[in-house]
């Protein structure tokens, strides 16, 4: 099931969004023809529903928004930037497991 | 449709696959496995474990009997890698090498494990920032750019091509090129630059890939680096139809006790399925997709004489 608690996230309000957020926020760029971003989807889902209250995720199509995949060097998807107070605290790329991503988000709490 | 559609379509060629044939054909299935006998991970093992063999055999000889048992009961087998999986209504389209595509009611993913990393200096360092093991995931990113593809076989290949609709420059780095023909027809005639008998030594870069430095102490000046070791696995085939992976590594095939995967008709087993890698647990789970895959297709054929 699609989670409601991850936020879709575009090139205008990315700023506001995860650079701006009271919490950390993990940012997945993903594009809908990559079957790897696919597979992950369900991984950010649970993530949201886990760490809800203590760390936002959202996801951001490259295809529609070039301008912040551009900005942080990304060359491969599905890449997730963890940002915490405006900054990049870790990234990772390709379909990472869920055990990895949990403690890499424990990690940045 | 005019072409043939096939029952049970195997996508590997190990004891996996080959048992899975063996299965699906006797119940009068249509069968064709895809791959290389020679790439499977018991071709080159001596394996003395294995129930009902007596002391120390090769690999290479228990796939002979197979390869045997399987044709004999009617399976065609083609030593070919599948570079693409489609879904087309209710069946499957795969294209092979030669550029055939092949359309089945169900498909068995048995291809085994690999080994995709490169594991020189640079390529983990900088992964993500200009090196990638998915071509069909991020070509996109090197529109204009100049790339370099490293791998000796179907993938490598196949992503070399892909990427001259997309970068401006396509270098291709292989000690020796391991494919069929039509796809290396297509390479000849293609604008990538081929690199034979050479390998990378280190990728380099700061923040970025700058380029390639190769085993013979000339450079490539890239911007990208694919790494696309082997045939395509499981993750570049399975995944783009939406094929479920275990969540937490990512690494297998999630199936049931019935080798469904989450697609209806899709099947998998052996190393692509998970752990234990060993050849009886393959041998077993194999048994159980043919069946399963053949009676699916079976069931489907029935209820479309009926409609
Ligand atoms: C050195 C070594 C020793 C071993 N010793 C033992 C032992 O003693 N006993 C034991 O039980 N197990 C042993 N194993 C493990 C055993 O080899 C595996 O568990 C077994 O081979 C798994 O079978 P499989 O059919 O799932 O995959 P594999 O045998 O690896 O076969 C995979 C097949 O898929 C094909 N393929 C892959 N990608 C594609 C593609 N895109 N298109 C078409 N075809 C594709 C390959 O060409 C190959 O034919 C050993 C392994 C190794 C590496």
């Amino acid at each position: 099931m699609a989670s409601d608690k991850v936020i879709q996230v575009s090139d205008g309000d990315f700023d506001a969004r995860a650079l701006k957020s009271d919490v950390p926020f993990l940012l997945d760029f993903w594009a809908p023809w990559c079957g790897p971003c696919k597979a992950i989807g369900p991984v950010i889902d649970e993530l949201a529903d886990e760490f809800a209250g203590k760390l936002k995720i959202g996801k951001m199509n490259v295809d529609d928004n070039p301008a912040t995949p551009g900005k942080y060097g990304i060359r491969a998807i599905p890449t997730l930037i963890l940002f915490k107070g405006g900054e990049v605290v870790d990234q990772v790329t390709g379909a990472v497991g869920k055990k990895q991503l949990a403690a890499m988000i424990e990690k940045a709490l | 449709m005019a072409d043939t559609i096939i029952d049970v379509l195997i996508v590997g060629a190990g004891p996996a696959g080959l048992q899975a044939a063996v299965h699906a054909v006797r119940k009068k299935a249509s069968v064709v496995v895809l791959g290389k006998v020679a790439h499977s991970s018991i071709y080159g093992a001596h394996v003395e474990n294995y129930l009902c063999v007596d002391g120390v055999v090769d690999g290479a000889d228990l796939l002979r009997t197979a390869v045997d048992q399987a044709t004999r009961f009617g399976a065609e087998i083609i030593a070919e890698d599948v570079l693409h999986v489609d879904q087309a209504d209710e069946l499957f389209k795969v294209k092979i090498e030669s550029g055939t595509e092949l359309l089945c009611r169900t498909l068995i993913f048995a291809t085994g494990t690999s080994r995709k990393k490169l594991k020189v200096k640079g390529e983990k360092e900088l992964s993500g920032r200009g090196v990638s093991y998915c071509v069909d995931c991020d070509a996109n990113f090197y529109r204009n750019a100049k790339v370099a593809v490293v791998g000796n076989e179907s993938a490598a290949v196949d992503g070399a091509l892909t990427l001259t609709g997309y970068a401006s420059e396509v270098h291709l780095v292989c000690q020796a090129l391991e494919v069929g023909e039509g796809l290396a027809a297509k390479l000849t005639e293609s604008s990538v630059q081929v690199h034979a008998g050479r390998w990378p030594k280190e990728i380099t870069g700061e923040n970025a890939v700058q380029g390639l430095l190769l085993d013979d102490d000339t450079s490539l000046e890239v911007d990208g680096v694919f790494v696309e070791l082997g045939a395509k696995g499981a993750m570049e085939l399975a995944t783009t139809i939406g094929v479920m992976l275990d969540l937490d590594t990512f690494s297998y095939i999630d199936t049931n006790k019935r080798q469904q995967t989450n697609i209806a008709g899709i099947y998998a087993a052996g190393d692509i399925a998970g752990p234990p890698w060993q050849m009886a647990k393959a041998v077993g789970e194999g048994c159980v997709a043919g069946w399963e895959a053949a009676n699916y297709a079976n069931k489907q054929k029935r209820q479309q004489k009926e409609d």
